[in-house]
């Protein structure tokens, strides 16, 4: 079967990989318009950050004769009635099934100044691709402040990478709250302090609206309030755009992206299928990673075990509620933990009976709210709270029932909880167990030393208690000591504890 | 305390002396001392005895373990099974010329594939040699494996692919105590094998102890206040740990640079591989929060040579090696050490934590279905003809490959499947995964014959019982945790007319018309295996009886007489073809039976200190069973309360296998989304009744240890549909 697949991102590589890893037969012709290998596009605010090098940002792509792989090759136009694809060097690709895996554009607002007939004003980037990530560093040494517009998730990341390089960061926003599709009010606050305290300003509801500059680079942003600040750089993560111009050419059906339906197929033509962020499946895209793979995954194995060429719906469990366990969005910044799945934010209740049940705890930067639907997990925000946010998150992307009171969630991790402090020995019973190897009670341990035990070594020879791992051997030893103080006329010889050598040596 | 020979004679010791031995139970194999008591209610008194590996120290176990020698119900005697379901006494003459016959009447009629054989990772290396040898020339049968292959089979399979030898630690047990870090995934010595913990102390004294392990177990209890760092992932997640630890290892920088390019190969795929598992989204999938994986990539980073480091050890057990992705979390921990720079460099190490007694030299002699003696393939003919010239047979005679243990304990009685089973040292009916499909399975056969000392869930279920030797009553050796070879002393002498399985293997020999090459004196037995496994990846040729009695301590290889052992392997290179560690990308895939609305909790398993394996042991000691008298499930309060469980109440679980009925053990050591339970027992509480018999494609292991559950308390019974 010959497949060519448009786009060697993420989503379009692990497709490929998982498609020729499946099917023996499958031949692919991958095209890829950036000249770089295929790489984690996730990681590009870590690298910006410094936190991740950009060579172990490479993905794996699959390096067998059946995967022919055009870098630097974009695709020109799709002859659907021919079946093939034209590149932009001229080459014919035909095809039996074609992949749109072209992802999405950087959105660039509208900013007087902002660019010129060469590109964007030198200073001024988004980040999209590695370049853009190159280009970004490149600028820190030089740069002593920044503003970052847009305070999404790339936004936030973004913002407090640079901040942490040691640049002073304004982060402007829209929106009246940050990350407004995913945080309400009270957690947008919580964050906003979180970022406040790692060197990011917030100013909100106003924009960027004129890039200014001086000897050709960027120098200072004018605000739509009017409002200058002087920067050295300016980072626009403005949201994104599903690059669908390919697809709207060759007469597919698009709106936000490329239209398909629960098989991942155009409702146009049953050849043609689109993953990852260029495509608007009936649930909405979500701009995820995670999406885009259980795109990917599904298509593969719909193709490898019906041979039909629609992918089956998405699991049935997304039901009513909306449940889409791919759905968590999680801000990867060092120092500020924000993570949101299903519903989070402000959601309509619709027909559904929810609990949400929050805790609000803004002078230690830190919000939890988890909704509730039918002993279900269908919604959480957290900020500040690592423990909790790794096991909602684990616990919603398996649809593990909850707690019988949800409270649970957040009062207390569902892991890990404290252990109670070690028993002093005087407030052990008799029948504790102090040597967990052996079975060996603080009874029988004061009993051997009431009958002339006066070592630890002794203790170990009556009883076994601290033959095995040796570590209550510390807590025989005060056993001794205890009885020595209460029987002052009794040997002790609780020096010889340290004595490396067990009993029966 | 008289201090024993290393060089006691070999036969039963006179009253008073003093033998040297080592443990009957697990890989850690414990120095003892057993003195003879002639005139006790036991016949030898057990004590600890000065060692590398236990230090003296014992486990409870181990301090009890005379008592299986006098279990009330000890078969003293060959059995026979009556045609009205009970057994009767029988004299060895009778019971052999028995099972000689059926076995040739079946051969005859449907072939000599018809006969398969079971051993296990408790029998000698003597044992496990003559059962591998008995198969492939008197049987003349494929179809021999062995319950290691729930216990090794896919730390070996890795260890092979990567290192191109698999033995165990490759390191002695007490350089553990120089490094500044140890990383452990899915073991719980604290409980299995107590004195290992001793060689914890100088990670934990730097804080530098990892444990990995859904529950908050005993050894993970070792990583508290300060001494290291405890990760509780979800059940079968393991692996995503391991990948975006090693990750955060790439991403920040730390890896060591020159041993990858200098001493590895296929580091480039597992890099890329790897770039799919950044912290953040590993939380997702794991449930530890990203920041801890870094912290702990950082911890072992620094704990690394390259890095200046006191040097890291990473281990394995059976936690995340018992999965249907076995192999490739073990793979995944492999490439973290190599990343790292830490294999075959002294002070620093990767192992897998072997479980049973004998689990490595199991492992080692041919009792699995695709090996020869000295770990050698059987499907490779330069090795076909070097065991076969020490067999004196024919290469051409010696069967193929056979089949792993579940796929031939499923096969019995079925078309084209055996119909004949020989059991040695295994309780598969309550050791298996999915028990109650193997007891249909030894239900379909025409015979089945079980060499064991006391009567077995398995046994009980036989044709013919025959009584065997154990632990104090018999001469061998047994290769421990970390390859070193040690000798089994036999103190006093077996009741009844119980024998050792190398007279009764002579004897069967025999009867089916082999009458050379089945000796039932150990030494001679050590003798042709050292043979045997010469020239191969565990070559013992160079280690004899004397060595070991004059009180040399040797971890193989050992390829000659004056060769005086290994005790670290790889430091020169790898036994690969361009003496490399082959890197090999691996990725996570979920459970084969996964949690769904209907079973919407984990089920893990494991053990507890007093009880070895099935129990069929440590159930008959008076002391371990008072301690540890009955199965039970462990359950965090918050999944107690939402299904209205409570304290030592009876709980049904239900998978898409069977039921199990256990009482309650509240804790909240265990996470709310999984509950617990130990294997050792047999009947309505038997933990193997519910676990999964899927395997690993590679290694053919199951998954014991992850599966989805139903639990309920007894009055309210639920169905599970199959996932």
């Amino acid at each position: 079967m010959k497949v060519v697949v448009i786009g060697h991102g993420m989503v379009g590589s692990r497709f490929v990989d998982d498609l020729v890893g499946r099917d023996p037969h499958a031949e692919v012709t991958v095209l890829g318009k950036e000249r770089h290998e295929p790489y984690n596009r996730v990681l590009l605010s870590s690298v910006v950050s410094g936190r991740t090098e950009p060579g172990s940002l490479a993905l794996p792509s699959a390096p067998t004769a059946r995967v022919r792989v055009l870098r630097g090759v974009s695709a020109a136009s799709i002859d659907r009635d021919a079946r093939e694809v034209v590149d932009s060097a001229g080459e014919h690709h035909p095809y039996e099934r074609l992949v749109l895996a072209t992802g999405s554009q950087a959105r660039v607002p509208g900013i007087q100044g902002v660019a010129n007939d060469r590109g964007l004003l030198p200073g001024v980037s988004v980040l999209k691709d590695l370049d853009d990530a190159h280009r970004i560093l490149a600028g820190i040494p030089q740069a002593r402040r920044a503003v970052v517009l847009g305070a999404g998730v790339l936004g936030l990341e973004v913002a407090t990478g640079l901040a942490s390089q040691g640049l002073a960061v304004t982060l402007v926003h829209h929106h009246g709250r940050l990350m407004e599709r995913q945080l309400g009010e009270a957690a947008a606050q919580v964050t906003t302090g979180s970022l406040r305290k790692l060197g990011v300003t917030v100013i909100t509801e106003t924009s960027v609206a004129h890039a200014l500059d001086r000897r050709g680079a960027l120098s200072a942003v004018r605000l739509t309030d009017g409002t200058e600040m002087l920067t050295d750089m300016l980072v626009m993560c403005a949201g994104t755009i599903p690059d669908t111009a390919l697809a709207r050419a060759a007469g597919l059906p698009c709106e936000r992206g490329v239209v398909v339906g629960a098989d991942l197929a155009s409702p146009a033509d049953a050849r043609v299928f689109a993953i990852g962020d260029c495509a608007q499946p009936p649930e909405g895209g979500t701009g995820l990673v995670a999406q885009g793979w259980e795109q990917a995954t599904r298509l593969v194995d719909s193709w490898a075990s019906t041979g039909t060429s629609g992918a089956d719906a998405p699991p049935e469990e997304r039901d009513a509620d909306g449940l889409d366990p791919t759905n968590v969005v999680r801000v990867k910044a060092a120092g500020l933990d924000v993570v949101t799945m299903g519903l989070s934010g402000k959601f309509e209740h619709g027909e559904r009976e929810l609990r949400a049940v929050r805790m609000s705890d803004p002078a230690i930067g830190r919000f939890v709210e988890v909704v509730v639907s039918h002993g279900l997990l269908v919604g959480a925000t957290v900020v500040g709270d690592k423990q909790a946010a790794s096991e909602l998150s684990a616990m919603y992307t398996r649809m593990l029932p909850v707690p019988a009171d949800p409270a649970h969630l957040i009062i207390r991790p569902l892991a890990g909880a404290a252990r109670p402090a070690a028993t002093a020995v005087a407030d052990m019973g008799d029948d504790h167990t102090v040597c967990q190897c052996n079975s060996v009670s603080k009874g029988r341990i004061v009993a051997a030393v009431g009958d002339g035990c006066a070592s630890v070594d002794d203790v170990a020879k009556a009883t076994r208690a601290g033959t095995g791992c040796g570590d209550c051997r510390s807590v025989v030893a005060a056993l001794i000591a205890v009885s020595a103080s209460e029987n002052p006329g009794s040997p002790s010889h609780d020096d010889e504890m340290s004595a490396p050598a067990l009993a029966g040596a | 305390m008289s201090a024993p020979a290393e060089s006691a004679s070999p036969g039963a010791t006179a009253p008073g002396d003093a033998v040297a031995t080592h443990c009957p139970y697990c890989a850690l194999q414990c120095a003892q001392t057993l003195t003879r008591t002639p005139d006790g209610r036991l016949p030898v008194e057990v004590d600890g005895r000065e060692f590398p590996t236990n230090r003296g120290g014992l486990c409870q176990k181990g301090w009890t373990s005379a008592e299986v020698l006098r279990a009330a119900d000890r078969v003293t005697t060959p059995l026979i099974r009556t045609t009205d379901g009970g057994f009767r006494e029988a004299e060895w003459a009778e019971a052999l010329d028995l099972v000689a016959d059926r076995l040739t009447t079946l051969q005859e009629a449907h072939g000599r594939e018809t006969v398969a054989v079971f051993g296990g990772g408790g029998l000698t290396n003597e044992k496990a040699y003559a059962l591998g040898k008995f198969t492939r020339t008197v049987l003349r049968t494929p179809y021999i494996d062995y319950n290691g292959r729930f216990c090794m089979s896919s730390a070996a399979a890795a260890s092979n692919r990567a290192f191109g030898m698999d033995r165990g630690l490759g390191f002695p047990l007490a350089d553990l105590g120089g490094a500044d870090a140890v990383l452990i995934l899915g073991s719980n010595m604290g409980v299995t094998m107590p004195p290992f913990v001793q060689h914890l102390a100088g990670a934990r004294e730097r804080g530098g102890l990892v444990v990995v392990d859904p529950r908050e177990t005993v050894t993970a209890r070792l990583a508290s206040d300060g001494q290291g760092i405890h990760l509780a992932p979800v059940p079968g997640t393991d692996m995503v740990v391991l990948l975006a630890i090693t990750h955060v290892v790439l991403a920040e920088g730390l890896a060591d640079v020159d041993y990858l390019e200098e001493r590895t190969h296929g580091f480039d795929a597992v890099r890329r591989s790897v770039a799919s598992w950044w912290p953040e989204r590993a939380e997702t999938v794991c449930g530890i929060p990203a920041d801890e994986l870094r912290r702990t990539a950082r911890l072992l980073a620094a704990a690394s040579p390259s890095k200046g480091g006191r040097g890291a050890y990473v281990l394995t057990g059976r936690g995340v090696e018992q999965m249907t992705q076995g192999t490739a979390c073990v793979t995944a921990a492999i490439n973290l050490s190599l990343v790292l720079g830490l294999v075959g460099r002294e002070g620093s190490g990767f192992g897998p934590v072997t479980g049973q007694g004998n689990g490595q030299g199991g492992r080692e002699h041919g009792q699995k279905s695709d090996q020869l003696p000295g770990y050698r393939s059987i499907s490779d003919p330069a090795a076909r003809a070097h065991v076969a010239g020490v067999w004196g047979v024919a290469p051409e005679s010696l069967p193929g490959p056979g089949v792993p243990a579940v796929r031939l304990l499923a096969s019995l009685g079925r078309e084209g499947g055996p119909r004949a089973l020989l059991v040695h040292g295994s309780n598969v009916v309550v050791s298996a995964p999915n028990a109650d499909a193997v007891r249909e399975s030894l239900s379909r056969l025409d015979l089945l014959v079980v060499c064991d000392m006391v009567p077995s869930e398995t046994a009980l279920l036989a044709d013919v019982i025959l009584p065997v030797t154990q632990w104090a009553e018999e001469d061998g050796t047994m290769t421990n945790l970390e390859g070193r070879v040690l000798r089994r002393r036999k103190a006093v002498d077996a009741p009844g007319s119980a024998r050792s399985e190398l007279w009764i293997l002579g004897e069967l020999a025999r009867r089916l018309g082999v009458s050379e090459g089945f000796p039932d004196d150990p030494r001679a037995v050590f003798a042709e295996l050292a043979r045997a496994s010469a020239g191969g990846v565990a070559d013992y040729s160079g280690i004899d009886y004397d060595r070991l009695d004059a009180g040399e301590q040797i971890q193989w290889p050992c390829p000659s007489a004056d060769h005086p052992g290994t005790p670290r392997v790889f430091l020169e290179g790898f036994p690969t073809p361009d003496g490399r560690a082959r890197m090999t990308a691996v990725d996570h895939h979920a459970p084969d039976d996964d949690v769904r609305a209907d079973a919407p909790t984990y089920l893990v398993t494991g053990r507890v200190l007093q009880h070895y394996q099935s129990g069929a042991q440590t159930r008959r000691v008076p002391e371990l069973s008072a301690a540890q008298p009955e199965p039970f499930v462990e359950v965090h309060p918050l999944l107690a309360e939402r299904i209205g469980l409570t304290e030592g109440e009876d709980a049904v679980l239900t998978t898409a296998r069977g039921t199990a009925t256990v009482s309650v053990r509240l804790t909240e050591s265990v996470r709310p989304d999984t509950v617990f339970m130990a294997f050792h027992w047999a009947g309505a509480g038997s933990a193997n009744r519910l676990t999964n018999d899927a395997t690993d494609p590679i290694s053919g292991m199951p998954e014991f240890k992850v599966t989805a559950v139903a639990i309920a308390p007894a009055r309210v019974p639920v169905e599970v549909t199959a996932p």
